[in-house]
């Protein structure tokens, strides 16, 4: 926190010391470069962070600064004029908040539609803002715009300026090290697993691009008065074009970064304008350049300066986190009749089956049984073409991940899934925070310092999970599969889905996890439903097996019965039935 | 009023055909590579300046054809060279390249011819009477033209072997590679083809459009859409795309007024890239 405080007031000084320094010129360019910056700032949290590229920005700051013009003619002089950038920075906000949250409802895609999106918007703005005359003045925009009351000349709407870039690099910097800023990373990194955990995905991101857009419409609402003139060009395709370049440029992953890019290719700019008429192209093959060989943009230059000063070990107070709401039961399911198809391929061809009194099951099956599918339609990740699904006596018409798992459902995939930027102790802090957080929670440090007597228990087992600042991607398979199984089970589930929990594993390793599931089963009173082909181990977990065959329930019983079916037999060895 | 009606008619198909035509190549290299070639209206505005320096030079129209395939097939070649293929084909990397390389080449056409607008003049003049009614006869020309560029472009992607070795390279690439085929080379060679289309479309649409540095924006954004709506990949989604976009322009410009077109189509655009972010008729 202290680092914190002092990172950002040096940050603020240096801003308020330029214009001594290099005169009222700057200040005026520099406090236009600011603007930029502040609208760049938002693109790379959004971008560098939740993973979502805004390509339409252009429209909040366009928003933003005709109603902070507007809210300027009105009020003139008054000081409530004041007020009107406020209203245009949340008024933006707001509206990217809802346009986010209704296009991210239920979808898990990574995919440029979101962008693609905002593009479209953009241009529609663009041509709503020239045609729009009566509010927009046109072509020829808003005029005369009056300055700020009480601020005189360039310098001190600079000094306003600049305070306002110092106090949001500030906020920026506050939020990417808050536990929403690692929810963020997270959602970039791995959607699904977030989901999977009870997080709503969609509002997660939506925050992202509503901070990014606030950002976009406090630059708006500042370029009104210090330019004293609005066109629509601020919503035009190459203004929105151009703040993306100053993120690359700077380095969206950064916090300062998109400020820098904005500043640097600004002062670029302003420099060769004049002096060369090809000045463009060079800023154009810089741009190039930084996308082929600098993928983490100017601010890899400093990385080996970071280095020398980043040196900090934080040790954070231990606390036990909040307990959740816990029902003695464990959960029941129950399939009727249930069909899938996916194309022309049947993969569930009315599957009835359901949970008894049994604490693990076990799922088998040739291949092509429809084993993963069946864990698959129940959270959500396949559609279903008829029957019911009941999770806990309730039927689930629209299954997604999120609500299955605020059920109580926790799911280890087959291929380990876990987020590979993030650390072993931000995997393990996500899967802990879910459905734990309560209000501004995800904005306190606090939580980082969280932990839970089963996550202890889990860390006394598996020793390398206390080497909490190797990032997940460094982890061998085998541990990714632990890892995944330890975030599985500290969110507490009523129910635990294993898909294969054993593939990969060495014998000991294998030993292990099933010791603790074992361990976990009887700590949480926890019913497993384990896919999984290697009899042995059905042998040590299973007190009911169930046997699928072509999308269809085949049979069930204990292992032994079940080994001496006739019907599996002839599966298993290749007659037909 | 049927004349009317039949002019009308014809010009929806045009817009279609023309569209088609400008979309061809973004489809290649989208559809089949997906790199996002933001800079695929600059190819063409390159096109178009490759004709008016050979009307200007006293050459016959034709000839602009070739000139343009070749420039924009060149540039294409040191394009993919440098930037595409060291960035490995990805979606997002290569928005960002292309979208600088757009920026750069309309300032290297600014630099060199100004920003002035050129214009082309009609290689083909004079109008044809059908069924009483005139019609412009280089826009028909147009029309025979695209049709048989599209059409013989298709058959030879679904009947010629490179046109499965394509497929089956879009498919599986690393199976494609595991069977013999040189990804590589035909990655590139897929990617200039879609460069010098574009060219070509530039030629075309040349003398219907004042030629300026900056005239390649408004065909991106049309093109992108028209994929958007139709789906990627597949030639269906090309004629569905390049269809609805290009119809709903043509008969909104003609009712109502441009502007209200434009957008339309985005809206359209919008509600498919939310609803339906594959397009009608996507690659499977």
């Amino acid at each position: 926190m202290a680092y914190f405080l002092v990172r950002s007031l040096l940050i603020l000084a240096f801003l308020i010391l330029i214009p001594p320094l290099l005169g009222e010129f700057w200040a005026y360019q520099l406090g236009l470069y600011f603007i930029y910056g502040l609208a760049a700032l938002g693109i790379g949290l959004a971008w560098g962070q939740a993973g979502i590229l805004p390509l339409g920005q252009g429209m909040f700051v366009a928003i933003a600064a005709y109603v902070t013009a507007h809210g300027l003619l009105a009020l003139g002089s008054s000081p409530i004029a004041y007020l009107a950038l406020p209203a245009a920075c949340v008024l933006v906000a707001v509206l990217a908040f809802a346009f986010a949250a209704l296009v991210f409802r239920g979808r898990f895609e990574q995919g440029p539609s979101f962008s693609l999106m905002t593009l479209a918007l953009t241009l529609a703005a663009f041509q709503v803002a020239n045609g729009w005359s009566r509010v927009t003045g046109g072509f020829n925009g808003l005029r005369n715009i009056p300055g700020l009351p009480g601020l005189d000349g360039f310098l001190d709407l600079y000094y306003l300026i600049a305070i306002l870039l110092g106090l949001s690099i500030a906020a920026v910097d506050y939020l990417l090290h808050a536990p929403i800023g690692v929810l963020w990373r997270a959602t970039a990194d791995n959607e699904r697993r977030l989901a999977f955990l009870g997080y709503d995905v969609a509002v997660i991101k939506a925050a992202a691009f509503a901070v990014a857009s606030g950002l976009a419409g406090l630059a708006g609402a500042l370029y009104a008065p210090q330019q004293n003139l609005v066109t629509p060009d601020l919503a035009g395709f190459a203004f929105s074009g151009d703040l993306v370049i100053f993120a690359a440029v700077g380095g969206r992953a950064t916090v300062l970064g998109p400020v820098i890019g904005a500043i640097v290719v600004g002062v670029l700019s302003a420099e060769l304008r004049d002096r060369f008429p090809w000045w463009e192209i060079g800023i154009a093959l810089f741009f190039i350049v930084v996308v082929l060989r600098l993928p983490g943009g100017l601010m890899t230059l400093f990385v080996p300066l970071r280095r020398l000063s980043f040196t900090r070990t934080v040790t954070r107070a231990r606390s036990v986190a909040p307990g959740k709401p816990r029902i003695a039961t464990s959960l029941s399911v129950a399939f009727e009749d249930v069909r899938v198809r996916v194309g022309d391929v049947t993969i569930l061809d009315g599957l009835s089956v359901r949970t008894g009194e049994e604490a693990v099951l076990c799922v088998i099956g040739p291949n092509g049984a429809g084993k993963t599918s069946t864990l698959n339609v129940m959270t959500g990740m396949l559609p279903r073409r008829g029957g019911r699904i009941v999770i806990d006596g309730a039927d689930v018409l629209r299954p997604e991940p999120a609500i299955v798992a605020s059920k109580g459902v926790a799911r280890k995939f087959q291929t380990p899934s876990v987020f590979p930027k993030l650390t072993i102790d931000e995997n393990l802090a996500v899967a802990l925070w879910a459905g734990r957080w309560r209000g501004f929670d995800l904005l306190r440090s606090g939580l980082f310092g969280w932990t839970s007597p089963l996550l202890e228990e889990m860390r006394r087992r598996f020793q390398f999970l206390d080497d909490g600042t190797r990032p997940a991607s460094a982890l061998s398979h085998g541990e990714r599969q632990i890892l995944e199984l330890t975030m599985a089970l500290i969110t507490e589930p009523r129910m635990l889905l294993l898909d294969e929990p054993c593939a990969g594993l060495s014998h000991e390793e294998t030993t292990a996890v099933i010791d603790a599931i074992q361990w976990a089963r009887g700590e949480l009173n926890l019913r497993v439903i384990i896919i999984e082909h290697d009899m042995e181990l059905v042998r040590r977990l299973a007190d009911r097996v169930v046997v699928l065959h072509q999308g269809r329930f085949l049979a069930d019983g204990s292992v032994e019965e079940v080994q001496r079916n006739p019907e599996v037999r002839a599966v298993y060895v290749g007659g037909s039935r | 009023m049927e004349a009317l009606l039949f002019t009308q008619g014809l010009n929806v198909v045009f817009e279609a055909l023309i569209l088609a035509m400008l979309v061809l190549g973004l489809a290649v290299v989208m559809g089949l590579l997906n790199v996002l070639n933001i800079a695929h209206g600059e190819f063409i505005m390159i096109g178009a300046y490759a004709a008016y320096i050979v009307q200007r030079a006293g050459l016959p129209y034709w000839l602009a054809i070739p000139a343009a395939a070749l420039v924009c097939g060149v540039i294409g070649l040191v394009v993919e060279r440098c930037l595409i293929r060291p960035l490995h084909y990805e979606p997002f990397e290569t928005l960002l390249a292309t979208w600088g390389l757009g920026l750069l080449l309309r300032k290297c056409v600014e630099l060199g011819f100004g920003r002035g607008y050129r214009s082309v003049e009609i290689p083909i003049g004079g109008s044809v009477s059908l069924f009483g009614e005139s019609y412009p006869a280089y826009r028909l020309v147009l029309m025979v033209v695209a049709a048989l560029v599209l059409a013989s472009l298709f058959v030879w992607y679904r009947r010629a072997p490179t046109g499965a070795r394509i497929r089956a390279m879009v498919g599986n690439p690393v199976l494609a590679e595991a069977v013999g085929i040189r990804t590589r080379e035909l990655a590139r060679n897929t990617f200039i083809t879609g460069t010098a289309l574009a060219g070509v479309a530039g030629v075309m649409v040349a003398p219907l459009t004042p030629v300026e540095p900056f005239m390649g924006l408004t065909f991106i954004v049309n093109s992108f859409f028209a994929l958007v709506v139709g789906g990627m990949g597949t030639v269906a989604g090309l004629f569905a795309g390049a269809t609805i976009i290009g119809g709903l322009q043509s008969v909104l410009s003609a009712a109502v007024s441009p502007t209200s077109a434009y957008l339309a189509m985005l809206l359209i655009s919008i509600l498919f890239l939310w609803q339906r972010p594959r397009g009608l008729f996507p690659r499977p």
